[in-house]
Formats: structure tokens, C-alpha cells, sequence
């Protein structure tokens, strides 16, 4: 498996490199300039040919591709246009803010949704089947950004159980617990709007599939034998009807994405949602073809976890 | 219940008005404490909205409002510029400018020192110019054309020295403009890579402390200031808030304590919140005096007709815009310069009050009867997405004279370059700001050898001499009256040729937790002077 992993890293190079040529040329295609918005509203025309020059947009586009991917290869991304700094280094800095609005959201989703599932499939058509059922249906009706507005009006500034924005609060300088406790009171209206969806879709996805499980021959073959009703749910039925939930949530990794731009924007959330936003806003083109980069690099790790994963649960795929 | 809630709204909004309408306490250089008390209390954290990240720290190598708002209170300029945009001292403590009007003389203060210790002496003014605001600062840098040196005879006097007569200058040297950075760290690197722009050294009244990028950024009481007792406030963050609504929800719930702009949709609710205090100002940092404009395509056939143009002006009911789409913020634009800058704007500028008939008429005379369909003829409206609620009014609003608008919302990079860079639109629509003189942002709409492909620039295709010559002439003057006179002038020529139609002056509102008072909102030092007061 450790060979299966390492070959389909490595294929990732090539995924690699077209990502980046089409992100370099799509974004230079679509209209808008990064000086004249460096310039705002001001600055003559001598000015912005100088500045045009500084960052090398003067020259014709296939040069300024190559001179990008051979630096590129050094591990050079480029400066930032907005931040003049290294667009690797923008990147990492806002990484881990990500990470953990992504993770707290898909793993509080997944460990939640599977068990609502479960329960909504032991029980099916019960009262309690149909509130799961209904709920989750809703859940993923919901627009996140709608969601999260309405999160925001309700439990933070009407009952003022939760900060309105930020990830730590501002006036305070806390440090050890007291700093993590901050920022969990912070992390948990954003989580919780932007893990809902996936918390719908994984409760309605482990309930259809265990159900369709629960009604195959082996089970009731388990069930003669004797088992208890728990086993034969969660030690027979349960690991072949996780398999197609499992490559949904590899497959969410770009929705989770897109749904953390808006939930951060919202929720004043410092995270590399962000400054995607920002960086479409200002055509900062070194830093958007990083920050795409990065963002495809997540999708196909995100695919290549599930493929392992599908190999510790189902004894039968067998990765070479 | 309704109506004691209804009672103390009105009588929050009578004081509101009353303190909007007291006359402001003279401040001269933002050194004197506000004249009301006498001995402001020290301390406090003052925890402002930002609504996007500074990116860095230096103000003179760019003109972007985000990165002026944040840092502008780490530096100086030579001037401060007080609410009515006149120049008062800062760095420097006196000038004196030549009969002819070709030399500025400053003398600077001499107990000034950079964050790092350092004294501040004319070397820095010289080299911030020469060296980085000449080049790097948007504005600052088209100043190169008239400026012919700067020279520095002793170590507090500097002398700017320019080609022709040069009226604006005090104008265009406040920390907005013109912040002053230390030579002594920049000198011989790329300003715009030096890692001092992250870890800043001015001379304002406060100092740099954290820069946690799309969080927060912290500045500490400086207290070496040279401006006596001041600054008050021991430490200001800003936190980067994107959302204006969150934003709103984070002052009212106390998470920050000032907002550099307020939604019009929030405003009443604001007014009526006794912890919160509103105050307007047509003035802010980056850009002042700013009027919602359509700009008329003087290069297409339709537009290019000055009946057309003036029909146009007489259809369009801008007191309805001002309510509809601006939520009451601002007032309806009278004449081509913004009424804020009361010494060059012109109150008997031709007018064009609502006139529907009048319109017809002078689209008949111009050739564009009513077809079949009672249509006359069809124009396109190129517009950011943002003044998508202007579009659709404008549209109600010409229907009638048998215009058909054909709106074009386009996000608002793709709306200018299509405008100023493409030229390819009938109407289009920029907010332009005139800043604290008609030189700086009044010339680049009109001035013939102006036009594309700049942003913001002649987006008319404007020409006329007459209106070239009165530019020239009021550049090259120095008494502010005289050049009033021709600025009123030029006025009466650009209101009966319309090639561009103000519709709002807008207005801009800053909004504060009522505990803290002091602030100087229109400035870039906004909270130099600024206290938390005791309860």
C-alpha cells in the first residue's frame, strides 16, 4: 500500500503542472488588471507602465509562463503583488486557519452523521427515523451563506452566546488554554454552519446505505447464527455500507472548500477562503495561482485518502 | 412601549443632530485637546473595523484606502489637513511660499524622533519624495511633471521648487498623500520589498507592535510623540472585518469600538442605539468628496449630442436616486465640483431640475423621435454589479422620454477597464472623488489630453481649450479665492456641455462606541487625539 501511495503521489506531478499552466493563462484572460487595481483610482499613464514593468506584465504571456514554472521548480511561487511577499509564505500563514475550520467541520459531520445514520437506519420509518430524515433533508436545502447570516442574527448578536467575527478575541492577549478555549468559543458557529451540509448528506447517506446492507442474505445469515443486533449492524453491515459513504466525503474536499470562501468572508474568519476572495478581487495573479494550486493539490490528496481508506475497510480492493 | 422606544430614538437623533450642528473645536495640527474637556483621560484600547488586510505597513508606496486606513497612524505628513481641508501644521511647524508662487518654503519641527529613536530631519522629506512617493504613491507621483526640485539647506527647512506657479501643494502633503518614512531604513533598497514595511518605523503618534495578516494588527501608545500629551489611547487594533454587516453586528455587540463606514440600511438602527455615536463626513481617508457620476461617451452618436445628454439630465430625478439607492446618504450633486470643497464649487452652475417634457422636446430637436413603439432610441449602461439598484431606477426613470436602457452590470474591475481601457459604452458610472483640491481630482475628468486608457481618467472623451486653459490658469495661481473664481468659471462651461452628470454627493459615516470620544474622522490621524472617557 506504502507503493500504491508513493506512485500516486508522484503522478500528482504531471496533474500538477496542467493545473498551473491552465490557472496562469485562465486568470490573465479574464478581464481586470492588478495595477490598475494596485492603483486604485489614481496614478498616470507613465506611472502604470513603470508599475507594469516592476512586476513583469509587460512582457508577452508565454514568456512570463516559462520564467513562472522554471521558478516554479526551485519552489519559487512568486511574490504576491498585494503583500510583496512570497506567495508560499501568504499561503502557509493562513493554512492552519483553514485546516481547522475544514477539520473541526468534517469530523464533527462525519463521526455525527454516521451516527444519526445508523440510528435513522435501525429505525427505519420510525418517528425518530422521520425527524432525522426530514432534518437532513433540510440541512441540505440550506444555502451556507443564508445559513450563516441568520446563525450570526440569532446566536451571537441577539442572545450573545457567541462572538460575532474574528478567531480570537481582539482585545484580549491570551495564551495556553485560555487561548485555545477562545478560539473553540469562536470556531463553533463557524463549524457548525459549514459542517451542517455535510452533517445532512453524511446522516442521509450512512441511513440509504446500511439500510440496502441491513436487507442482504449475509445479514440475515448473521442474525440465524445468533448475534447480537449490534453486531450484525455494526460489525457486518456497517463496513460494507460505509464504502460509498466514505467516497462521498473524499469527494466533498472542493465543496467543503468553496463553502469555507463564504463562511470565512461571514464570519471574519482568517483563513485562506479569504484570501482566494481577496486575491480574485485584486487579480494578485501570483498568489490566486498558488492559492489554486494548493486547492487542487487538496482535491487530489482528498481522493487519494479515500482510495486507502477504501482498502482498510473492503479486504477485497487490493492497491498495487 | 412602541412609543417611549419611539421617543428616546427622537431624542437621540435631536442630540445627534445638535452635536452634528455645534461648531467643531479648531484644531490646529491635531495638537490641542478637543476644547470640551480640558484633560482627557490616558489609557485604553481602541479595537477598530478594517475591511480588508493592510497587505503591509508602508503608506508611501501605495494609494490603497485599506492599507491608509490601518497604517496612516503610524506617520506624519509635513501638513495635516483640518475638517475644512485647510492646511495646518504637522512635521512641519511653519512655510512660507514665494510671490511668484514657484517656491514652498517649510521649516520642520526639530523635536521629532522615528519609533526607533532616531531624530526626523529634512533628509527623510527629501528622500521620501525623491525616492518613493514620486514613484510608488499613485497620486503623489503625477505631482513629477510640475515639480522641479527639492532642496534642503539645513537640517529643518526643506524647499520644493517647481517649473511653473504651483497652487495645490499644501493641499497634497497631509499623511495621505505624502506620509514621510525614514531614510536612514530605506535608503538604498526597493521600498516596495523592504521588510520594515511589516515592521514599520514612522514618527506618529503610534508605534508598531503585531501584524497577524487578515487578523489583526496592533499599534502601541508612542511615547515619545512630538505632539505634547498626546496620543491618549495606549493601544489601537484593527481587526479585519470583510462583511459590513458583520461588522455592524461586532461594534453593536462590543467586539470592536469603531467603523469607518456604516451600510445605509443599518443606519437608523445605529442612530437609535444611545451606546453608539454617528457622525458624517464627506471627507476620508484615500478619497474625499466623491460624487456618484455617470460619465456620457462623447465619442458615440447618441451621447455625443449635447440635447441627448441634457435630456438626459432633465429625465433623471436624482432626489429619488439619493433615497432609493443611497438610502438618504449624501445630497443631490448641483454642481460639477463637489459642494465640499465650498471655494471652487459653483451654486449658479447651469441646473437641470425634473423636466420630463422639456426632454422629449429636446429629443425631438436632436433627431430621435418616437418610433412605433414609443421608443426613441436605445442606450447602454455600463456598471460595476455593485450599483445594480441604479441601473434598474435609471431604467423606470427614462422609460418615460422613450430611452430604453440596455444595462450592462459587470463586476467592477471588468466595468471599468470597460469604460476607461475599452472605451466601449453610451453611459457608464464611476464614483469620483475630487480629493482636497480640484487639481487632484477634478483635471483628470476633464483635461483633453487625459482621455483612456487610465482608470479614472477623461472617461467622457471631454475636449474643450477653454476648459484646458481655465485648468492651467488655476494651477498655476496661488491665492485660493482668485482660483475659486475660475474654477466657477470652468463650472458654467462643463453644466451646459454635461459630459458627465453628478447624481449624489455621497456622504460617508463613521460610527463609535459612545465611551470614547475625541476622534478626528475625516483625518488619517483619526485616532491621534482620540480618549476613552472614565465613567
Amino acid at each position: 500500500m506504502t507503493r500504491y501511495a508513493i506512485r500516486r503521489l508522484i503522478q500528482v506531478v504531471p496533474f500538477a503542472v496542467v493545473i498551473v499552466c491552465l490557472v496562469f493563462v485562465l486568470i490573465r484572460l479574464a478581464p481586470g488588471d492588478p495595477i490598475t487595481y494596485l492603483a486604485e483610482a489614481d496614478g498616470d499613464a507613465a506611472y502604470l507602465a513603470a508599475m507594469r514593468a516592476k512586476y513583469g506584465l509587460d512582457r508577452p504571456i508565454g514568456e512570463q509562463l516559462l520564467a513562472y514554472l522554471s521558478n516554479a521548480l526551485r519552489g519559487d511561487f512568486g511574490d504576491s503583488f498585494r503583500y510583496n511577499r512570497p506567495v508560499a509564505e501568504v499561503i502557509v500563514s493562513r493554512l492552519p486557519a483553514t485546516l481547522l475550520l475544514m477539520g473541526t467541520a468534517l469530523a464533527v459531520s462525519t463521526v455525527l452523521g454516521l451516527l444519526l445514520g445508523i440510528e435513522a437506519a435501525r429505525r427505519a420509518n420510525s418517528y425518530r427515523d422521520l425527524v432525522l430524515t426530514t432534518g437532513s433533508l433540510l440541512g441540505q436545502a440550506l444555502p451556507s451563506f443564508w445559513l450563516a447570516q441568520i446563525v450570526v442574527l440569532v446566536f451571537a448578536a441577539r442572545l450573545g452566546w457567541f462572538p460575532v467575527q474574528g478567531m480570537t478575541t481582539a482585545r484580549a492577549n491570551y495564551t495556553g488554554l485560555a487561548y485555545v478555549l477562545d478560539v473553540a468559543w469562536h470556531l463553533a458557529l463557524p463549524a457548525a454552519c459549514l459542517g451542517l451540509l455535510q452533517l445532512a448528506l453524511i446522516t442521509r447517506l450512512t441511513r440509504a446505505s446500511l439500510r440496502e446492507a441491513l436487507a442482504d442474505e449475509y445479514v440475515r445469515t448473521a442474525r440465524a447464527k445468533g448475534l447480537t443486533e449490534n453486531d450484525v449492524v455494526l460489525r457486518h453491515a456497517l463496513p460494507n455500507a460505509l464504502l460509498p459513504v466514505v467516497t462521498v466525503i473524499g469527494g466533498q474536499f472542493g465543496n467543503i472548500l468553496t463553502g469555507a470562501v463564504l463562511i470565512e468572508i461571514i464570519f471574519a474568519w482568517p483563513g485562506i477562503g479569504r484570501l482566494i476572495y481577496d486575491a480574485t478581487t485584486a487579480r494578485d495573479y501570483p498568489l490566486l495561482t498558488g492559492l489554486f494550486f494548493v486547492a487542487a493539490l487538496g482535491v487530489i490528496l482528498a481522493n487519494l485518502v479515500t482510495d486507502l481508506t477504501y482498502a482498510v475497510l473492503d479486504p477485497r480492493v487490493r492497491l498495487r | 412601549m412602541r412609543s417611549v422606544r419611539r421617543v428616546t430614538t427622537l431624542l437621540a437623533a435631536t442630540a445627534l443632530m445638535v452635536t452634528a450642528c455645534a461648531p467643531q473645536a479648531p484644531t490646529t495640527g491635531g495638537a490641542a485637546a478637543p476644547a470640551a474637556t480640558p484633560s482627557p483621560a490616558r489609557g485604553g484600547t481602541l479595537v477598530v473595523a478594517a475591511s480588508s488586510d493592510p497587505g503591509q505597513l508602508n503608506t508611501a508606496i501605495t494609494t490603497a484606502g485599506g492599507t491608509h486606513f490601518v497604517a496612516a497612524l503610524l506617520y506624519n505628513g509635513l501638513i495635516f489637513l483640518d475638517q475644512e481641508a485647510n492646511p495646518k501644521p504637522d512635521l512641519a511647524e511653519k512655510w512660507t511660499i514665494s510671490p511668484d508662487g514657484r517656491s514652498y518654503t517649510f521649516t520642520l519641527r526639530q523635536n521629532v524622533k522615528w519609533h526607533d529613536g532616531k531624530p526626523f530631519t529634512s533628509a527623510d522629506v527629501k528622500f521620501s519624495f525623491e525616492e518613493v512617493l514620486l514613484r510608488y504613491h499613485g497620486r503623489t507621483a503625477t505631482m513629477r511633471t510640475v515639480l522641479d526640485g527639492i532642496e534642503t539647506p539645513d537640517p529643518f527647512t526643506v524647499v520644493f521648487r517647481f517649473k511653473q506657479p504651483y497652487g495645490p501643494l499644501l493641499q497634497r502633503l497631509d499623511v495621505i498623500e505624502a506620509p514621510i518614512i525614514p531614510k536612514h531604513i530605506y535608503e538604498g533598497t526597493d521600498p516596495t520589498r523592504n521588510p520594515a514595511n511589516t515592521q514599520p518605523v514612522g514618527t506618529g503618534p503610534f508605534k508598531f507592535a503585531e501584524y497577524v495578516r487578515d487578523d489583526r494588527t496592533r499599534f502601541v501608545r508612542n511615547p515619545d510623540y512630538f505632539k505634547p500629551n498626546l496620543p491618549y489611547l495606549d493601544e489601537v487594533i484593527f481587526r479585519v472585518i470583510p462583511q459590513a454587516n458583520t461588522q455592524v453586528l461586532a461594534l453593536e455587540n462590543g467586539e470592536v469600538d469603531y467603523l469607518n463606514s456604516v451600510p445605509g440600511p443599518d443606519l437608523a438602527r445605529l442612530r437609535a442605539n444611545r451606546d453608539i455615536t454617528i457622525e458624517k463626513s464627506a471627507m476620508g481617508s484615500g478619497g474625499s468628496f466623491c460624487t456618484s457620476t455617470l460619465i456620457f461617451n462623447l465619442e458615440r452618436p447618441a451621447t455625443g449630442k449635447v440635447e441627448v445628454r441634457q435630456a438626459l439630465a432633465y429625465a433623471i430625478d436624482r432626489a429619488q436616486i439619493l433615497e432609493q439607492v443611497n438610502f438618504g446618504q449624501g445630497k443631490v450633486s448641483e454642481a460639477f465640483i463637489n459642494s465640499g470643497l465650498t471655494w471652487a464649487t459653483n451654486p449658479n452652475a447651469p441646473k437641470y431640475p425634473l423636466n420630463r417634457e422639456l426632454a422629449g422636446q429636446l429629443l425631438d430637436r436632436a433627431g430621435y423621435p418616437r418610433g412605433a413603439d414609443g421608443v426613441r432610441l436605445s442606450l447602454d449602461f455600463v456598471h460595476p454589479s455593485a450599483q445594480s439598484r441604479l441601473g434598474e431606477l435609471l431604467r423606470q426613470q427614462l422609460q418615460p422620454i422613450g430611452i430604453n436602457l440596455v444595462l450592462k452590470a459587470l463586476e467592477v474591475n471588468a466595468a471599468n477597464e470597460q469604460v476607461f481601457i475599452r472605451r466601449d459604452f453610451d453611459i457608464g458610472w464611476a464614483s469620483y472623488c475630487n480629493g482636497p483640491d480640484p487639481e487632484i481630482g477634478v483635471r483628470r475628468m476633464i483635461d483633453s489630453t487625459n482621455i483612456g486608457p487610465v482608470l479614472f481618467s477623461n472617461g467622457a472623451a471631454y475636449r474643450n481649450p477653454q476648459v484646458d486653459d481655465l485648468l492651467n490658469r488655476a494651477a498655476a495661481l496661488t491665492d485660493r479665492a482668485e482660483r475659486g473664481r475660475l474654477y466657477q468659471e470652468m463650472q458654467v462651461i462643463l453644466g451646459r456641455d454635461l459630459p458627465y452628470l453628478g447624481l449624489v454627493e455621497s456622504e460617508g459615516y463613521r460610527a463609535w462606541r459612545s465611551s470614547f470620544k475625541g476622534f478626528q474622522y475625516w483625518s488619517g490621524l483619526f485616532a491621534e487625539t482620540a480618549y476613552l472617557e472614565k465613567r
